[in-house]
């Protein structure tokens, strides 16, 4: 025990003692803090200058008539823009908007057709839509009041209000996407930064031939779960580091971002959510941690690393495709992604986002940790074994073959 | 102390490494443990050392099985590595703390070993920063920290300038005189007959040769005497084909049979002025060549 102390110790201190593990980390905090600091920040600078940011909208017609209700309509459907309604011709219109005059232009051939001038059209863009249903609702009028209706009363059957409410029984994925995002998203960094740290270290012993004392001072299997488990509270360190400046960041600047619905989302994980982030941190960490320290001890050479945690990496990434396909899609209850949160290397991200987005009967999520915890002791033992083998064979890697054939015969 | 390796046999796969190894150490002797590349010395030390067990044999300190937790070993590998990046003093503490050293008393004797060996001013010096003599001298440290009762030296002295040499030679001597159990691996021939008085010969896993060098160098005499005199021509041209002259100037002659010598000896003394004769007994250099010239 006291070896796996001076063991763990001397890792953990590793990390904290590197410059690059700590700068980044301070880094990351500054950013988070100006990040945090921005609308405030903007804010100042704003209120001191003269507010003249409205983007331009031209819009034209060669029906004055249609023109008239359909400015009142756009200023009332774009209040974002500042609508110019002007008597240029579609190539004027074209040119304006291509050297950037104006952000957009709408020329109405009549009620029902239009052409759109843009100059980079966004994804987002949403001003088609609203358009169209300006227009449409403009025919609309038109047709009513020549069928007789006043123009008060066709206004009113237009404007007719639906209201709504939602209850939501489970989950409410539009308050919950960020914040799964961004953990999922952590929890890939995280464990494919360390898992990649873990096996360099490994290996930089082995080729600086450090591993010849190593190995006839203290056990392997202690110095490979010293290892794997001071970069798990490494990592976990760094994480809390920069989660929780943001965190109290936020509750500093709450109120800059009170009309910022995404950023607000984000901080409003529920409790028992983080829990089960841990949960799936620590045994996700520690599986991929093991692998990779096992492949890291049967290269001799720091340059064949990278080939040789590829297919752990590309297992690694499969699993976050899935999950962030799914994430992305909404529907996180698919057949794949049932399949996955029970796979004890896919499980710590698909199973996570599945609790977050969905309901997930507690039966599924306790055999879900139950098979990760597990498998989590058994790539250990594994891995360690690898470890044990590996450390002593120099010149090419062993194919995982003939490693397995070694420990099988227990050398 | 006295250490036994008995009958030790190892394989890896198909690959026989050893072949039923056996030998002896004593307190206050070093074995010299002599084998071309590949013979086995490594896994042998490795064996001593608990990194993997035997096959077949046993490993005994003073008659029983050895209890590699009481018994402290001290290694210094070939394939010299620590490492590079990293502070002397934390690196060297680290390792001593390994062995099971209390912090204190490895700050105590890491601080004793490094004034020792004239390394103190680089204490906070990065070990890369260091010269290839200097960073053997720290990796010596590491083997001599935690006062072991049992000290392999795998090449100690290559790299070494000849001061540096001449201060490991004391430490060895030290060593000895406290009577550590000292296992000595050297392809450098002269320093394994100045420290070693039993050697043994590996090849192909086997112990091809083992005992005291100094009997053993007695016993490979043959019928050749070593004469050393002034009179080298008049000698020289009495043995005619019988007689050569060595590089260091001295006349090898060569008997019709073994049992002549003592009676060759006393007709030269009588016949010439002779400074030296004695029986040619083989060096070591000559003895290792002889018996792993053959690869088994």
């Amino acid at each position: 025990m006291k070896q796996f102390k001076t063991i763990f110790r001397f890792e953990l201190g590793n990390y904290f003692k590197n410059k690059v593990f700590v700068g980044t980390t301070i880094v990351l905090m500054i950013l988070l803090a100006v990040i945090m600091f921005f609308p405030r920040i903007s804010g100042l600078i704003k209120s001191g200058s003269e507010e003249k940011s409205q983007k331009e909208l031209l819009l034209a017609s060669e029906d004055p008539a249609l023109t008239q209700t359909a400015q009142a309509a756009f200023e009332k459907a774009f209040p974002d823009y500042q609508i110019t309604v002007t008597d240029a011709d579609e190539a004027d219109i074209r040119s304006k908007v291509d050297d950037g005059t104006a952000d957009c232009g709408f020329l109405l051939q009549d009620a029902q057709n239009y052409t759109y001038f843009v100059k980079n059209l966004s994804m987002y863009d949403a001003n088609i839509e609203i358009a169209d249903r300006i227009l449409g609702g403009i025919a609309e009028m038109k047709a009513m009041t020549e069928n007789g209706l006043s123009p008060e009363q066709a206004g009113s059957i237009l404007a007719t209000d639906v209201s709504h409410t939602v209850e939501t029984t489970g989950k409410d994925q539009s308050q919950n996407f960020f914040y799964t995002y961004i953990m999922i998203f952590a929890l890939y960094m995280v464990i494919l930064l360390y898992g990649q740290m873990v096996s360099t270290s490994v290996a930089t012993e082995k080729s600086s031939r450090a591993m010849e004392l190593l190995v006839t001072s203290a056990d392997p299997v202690k110095m490979m779960f010293g290892k794997v488990l001071a970069a798990c509270l490494a990592g976990l360190v760094q994480l809390l580091c920069i989660f929780g400046t943001a965190f109290l960041l936020f509750n500093i600047t709450r109120n800059d971002w009170a009309d910022n619905q995404i950023v607000t989302s984000i901080f409003d994980i529920p409790l028992h959510l983080l829990l089960y982030m841990l949960v799936f941190f620590i045994l996700g960490f520690l599986i991929y941690a093991f692998l990779y320290g096992a492949v890291g001890s049967t290269v001799s050479k720091l340059e064949d690393i990278n080939t040789a945690i590829m297919p752990i990496t590309f297992l690694f990434i499969i699993a976050f495709i899935v999950v962030m396909t799914a994430l992305g899609s909404g529907d996180v209850d698919t057949p794949p992604m049932m399949v996955c949160s029970f796979i004890p290397f896919t499980s710590p991200m698909a199973m996570f986002t599945r609790i977050a987005m969905s309901t997930v009967p507690s039966w599924q999520i306790g055999i879900s940790i139950a098979i990760l915890a597990v498998s989590v002791f058994g790539t250990g033992v594994l891995a360690a074994r690898i470890y044990r083998v590996g450390v002593l064979l120099y010149g090419t890697a062993p194919k995982p073959g003939e490693v397995l054939r070694m420990i099988w015969r227990g050398q | 102390m006295k250490l036994e390796l008995k009958d030790l046999y190892k394989s890896f796969g198909e690959h026989q490494v050893l072949n039923g190894i056996s030998l002896t150490a004593e307190s206050g002797a070093a074995v010299g443990l002599l084998g071309r590349n590949g013979a086995g010395k490594t896994t042998t030390i490795r064996i001593l050392m608990n990194v993997f067990p035997a096959d077949s044999g046993e490993i005994l300190l003073d008659g029983r099985p050895i209890d590699h937790k009481a018994v402290k070993i001290g290694y210094l590998p070939e394939e010299r590595g620590l490492y590079p990046k990293k502070v002397i003093a934390d690196q060297l503490l680290y390792f001593a703390e390994l062995k099971g050293m209390r912090r204190a008393d490895a700050r105590a004797s890491i601080d004793y070993w490094l004034e020792r060996l004239g390394m103190s001013k680089y204490r906070n010096k990065r070990l890369d920063a260091l010269s290839k003599g200097n960073q053997q001298k720290i990796q010596l440290v590491t083997a001599l920290a935690h006062d072991p009762d049992i000290l392999i030296l795998d090449e100690p002295f290559s790299g070494l300038d000849p001061v540096n040499a001449e201060l490991l030679k004391d430490v060895v001597r030290d060593q000895m005189k406290k009577g550590k159990i000292i296992l000595f691996s050297s392809h450098q021939m002269n320093y394994i007959e100045e420290f070693c008085s039993e050697i043994a010969i590996l090849n192909g896993g086997h112990i091809v040769l083992s005992g005291n060098l100094r009997e053993i160098r007695r016993r490979m005499a043959g019928n050749e005497l070593l004469v050393r005199s002034a009179m080298q021509k008049e000698i020289l041209e009495f043995y005619g084909d019988r007689a050569s002259l060595t590089e260091d100037a001295a006349i090898r002659i060569t008997l019709n049979d073994a049992g002549d010598r003592r009676r060759e000896m006393q007709l030269l003394t009588a016949k010439w002025d002779i400074n030296e004769v004695r029986i040619f007994e083989p060096s070591l250099n000559d003895i290792f060549v002889q018996n792993t010239r053959d690869q088994i």
